[in-house]
């Protein structure tokens, strides 16, 4: 502790270097915690008490082939299950079809049940919402993009339906999602649909979230031989297999991070190369003065922990900072709900800076602190 | 000037520190080529696809073949219209079927007809035989094989309620069909009992044919479909890849501003040992703007080494194959990464612009020394 001084005085004394590896490093640093962050956020969408206890069902070959509706009775009676609501994907085309928003036809006078985290802007609306054949409720996000007021008449055009859906916005919604959503009967859906009574996925809210692998294989055994077999997953699978069709994310971040973690030990290495070069005089007279070879290597790697630390910190206290100004769920219009740098990202990359620190100094600082004291001398100046 | 072997022989001098920062613009650019080569593979698998005098007919405004489906008959009104060579009428269904790695994706299963490959001459069967229709018998793609389970050649599939036989690999090469698995239209429709057909691929007779045909099948009110040209089509998709496209960039970006800073600090570096040398440069008669020249194309030399090993580093990514989603059809697109000469010359201009914004500053010190001083100082 006693050398912190003199360490601290080797860390400023070519104060521009200093600063630009630093610079370099909380670029990088910055980068690894963006892409974990993306990471965190695609395979772990925040949990709830109530997105916890739900599931969903949908026929087995996939999510473009549609079911049956009379499931829905016999999915109500499977003990365990404690409500049920069509959850029926529209992707109709407001206006034009860069205008992309998730848009679903429910049971309108269950959907709050299934989702008590959704929040209505005024409670009368809920029923407003139930009565009205036609009625809509829309994401607040939306209705201040789109600019749409109470009463609003929207027509949504099918794409692979082939009728429209005429609406009219008969309350707002906000929280978990439904900010960018748009919701309308299903009743209404099957209506224009002649009455086919198909669908393509059910919103299933179980007893207890302990239920929910009991009841998930309750579902798919009594439609196991049917003409429409189905899947049933809990709520984290159902999201985690939209992440999966994107490809190995994993694997890409994985390996962005350690090709960057690379550069980094490089950028590091080099100025701690650079440093250690200049003062091999003064490392001889260290060890004059009868420091050992351990204490100079420990004050270099102190030295280049200093940089790297501030590096790591400044990157990704940085990001988090930085994030949390930018509004990412209207930015990626609801796909990505939130974008925080975690705590034990801001840890990793903490982690990240002690390896890196390391890892720079070991090679040059070990040939330094070897070398004898007259070798030392006689090449200063080289 | 001053002779580029001096800059070269100084960079051979501090060949630690050289090949360090090498290193990093090296993999800068390396890892900012690859995500690009993946983005060039991705789009070029949608440029690829589509023959020249096809028209692909879907319901209208249902933007995708995944998306469309309308009734047998409209398939006998487009058949006989004037400059139309042939029809293939197909059914796509979306199936959601694990992967070799475990995760599930989604797979196009198509069902085709006879006229099928002959729309379609770039596909041809690589392994195994064609199928026969009415036993259930699927052909898988190269791709699909290689990355999906139960796709080899005499694997069982299961699609739908029942198992298929896996008869043949085709390769359709690097085109959208290469993430499909293909079984006969009477199969395909009578597994998920839809009588209807998703598309029709019509083949024109010559260019001013297939505009008649387009004009006609987009005003006939009867049919009520969209028209278009099998490569518009599946070019219209090219927006899939755009998420990857800002990642490229954002990693990109943020990694060139730290290895500027990395060349920045060599460069500085070079300027401080260097500072009698530079002096007596001057003594010899060469101009500051010389020395800044000088230190400017070393630091571009630098980063342009830097960037071909980069550009190496990345040669080998090239037809890796991989796939991601196709939010349009919702369903997996396999593509394979493309490091193409001009991607390259991309990375080498990437580095080029590393080099020389690093290089500005540390070279500018440079030109400025104090001769009297310089030649004054004990390095």
């Amino acid at each position: 502790m006693k050398y912190l001084r003199l360490i601290f005085r080797n860390v400023v004394r070519n104060r521009r270097r200093t600063i630009l590896t630093v610079l370099s490093i909380t670029m990088s640093l910055f980068l690894i915690s963006t892409l974990k962050t993306l990471l965190d956020e695609l395979e772990s969408p925040p949990l709830t008490p109530e997105s916890a206890k739900r599931l969903y069902t949908r026929h087995k070959v996939s999510l473009g082939v549609m079911m049956p509706i009379a499931y829905r009775e016999k999915i109500r009676s499977v003990p365990g299950v404690a409500d049920i609501t069509t959850y029926q994907w529209f992707g109709g085309v407001y206006k034009d079809p860069a205008n992309f928003f998730a848009q679903f036809a429910v049971d309108a006078d269950r959907l709050f049940e299934l989702y008590p985290e959704y929040k209505i802007d005024d409670p009368a609306h809920i029923q407003d919402f139930i009565k009205e054949r036609t009625a809509a409720l829309a994401g607040v996000k939306l209705a201040k993009k789109y600019g749409w007021q109470l009463g609003d008449r929207i027509t949504l055009k099918g794409t692979f339906t082939t009728f429209d859906v005429e609406t009219t916005i008969r309350g707002f919604v906000d929280g978990a999602g439904a900010e960018n959503t748009y919701f309308f009967h299903y009743d209404y859906f099957n209506e224009l649909g002649n009455n086919a009574g198909q669908i393509g996925t059910f919103s299933i809210k179980a007893k207890s979230a302990d239920d929910i692998p009991a009841v998930a294989d309750a579902i798919d055994s009594i439609f196991a031989n049917s003409t429409a077999p189905t899947k049933t997953e809990s709520e984290k699978a159902f999201f985690l297999s939209f992440v999966s069709m994107y490809g190995n994310v994993r694997l890409l971040v994985t390996s962005i991070s350690t090709v960057v973690l690379f550069t980094i030990i490089l950028v590091a290495a080099n100025t701690m190369a650079m440093s250690i070069r200049e003062r091999t005089g003064e490392i001889a007279i260290l060890k004059t003065l009868g420091f050992t070879p351990g204490q100079v290597l420990g004050m270099t790697i102190a030295e280049s922990l200093i940089i790297a630390l501030a590096g790591g910190l400044l990157g990704s206290v940085g990001a988090r900072l930085a994030y949390s100004r930018i509004d990412f769920n209207e930015l990626s219009q609801g796909f990505v709900a939130q974008f925080v740098v975690r705590w034990e990202t801001i840890m990793m990359a903490v982690g990240i800076s002690i390896v890196v620190a390391f890892a720079s100094t070991l090679l040059p600082a070990w040939g330094a602190s070897r070398l004898s004291i007259a070798e030392a001398i006689r090449r200063r100046g080289e | 000037m001053i002779p580029i072997k001096y800059n070269l022989r100084s960079l051979v001098v501090r060949r630690v520190g050289t090949m360090m920062t090498i290193g990093g613009v090296a993999l800068t650019v390396g890892i900012f080529v690859s995500i690009l080569a993946m983005v060039n593979g991705l789009e070029n698998t949608y440029i690829q696809s589509g023959e020249p005098l096809n028209l692909i007919l879907l319901r209208k405004g249902s933007q995708a073949e995944t998306n469309s489906y309308y009734d047998r008959s409209i398939k006998g009104i487009v058949e006989t219209m004037n400059g139309v060579q042939a029809v293939s009428g197909e059914i796509v269904i979306i199936m959601n079927h694990p992967r070799v790695t475990g995760e599930s994706a989604n797979l196009i299963v198509r069902g085709i007809s006879d006229q099928t490959f002959a729309l379609r001459p770039k596909i041809k069967i690589v392994e195994g035989r064609m199928l026969r229709t009415g036993l259930r018998e699927v052909l898988a793609s190269r791709s699909v094989s290689n990355r999906f389970k139960d796709s080899r050649v005499g694997d069982s599939i299961h699609i739908g309620r029942t198992d298929w036989k896996v008869v043949g690999i085709f390769d359709a090469s690097g085109t959208s069909y290469d993430s499909e698995i293909w079984g006969d239209y009477g199969d395909v429709a009578q597994e998920f009992d839809r009588p209807i057909y998703s598309s029709l691929l019509v083949r024109c007779a010559d260019e001013s044919s297939l505009k008649e045909v387009q004009q006609k099948v987009v005003d006939d009110r009867r049919l009520q479909m969209d028209a278009p040209r099998e490569m518009e089509y599946f070019e219209s998709q090219i927006g899939t890849a755009a998420p990857m496209k800002v990642l490229g960039y954002l990693v990109g970006i943020i990694m060139a501003i730290g290895s500027c800073f990395a060349v920045m600090n060599t460069m500085y570096a070079a300027t401080a040992y260097r500072t009698r040398e530079i002096a007596t440069l001057r003594v010899l008669g060469f101009r500051r703007r010389n020395i800044l020249l000088s230190f400017m194309l070393e630091s571009l030399l630098l980063a342009l080494i830097g960037g071909a090993v980069g550009c190496l580093i990345a040669l080998p990514m090239n037809g890796m194959s991989t796939g991601t989603a196709n939010f349009i059809t919702f369903s997996e697109i396999v593509f394979q990464f493309r490091v193409t000469p001009r991607l390259m010359l991309t990375g080498l201009i990437f580095s080029a612009v590393m080099g020389t914004l690093g290089g500005l500053l540390p070279a500018r010190l440079a030109a400025r020394i104090p001769i009297v001083r310089a030649l004054r100082t004990e390095v």
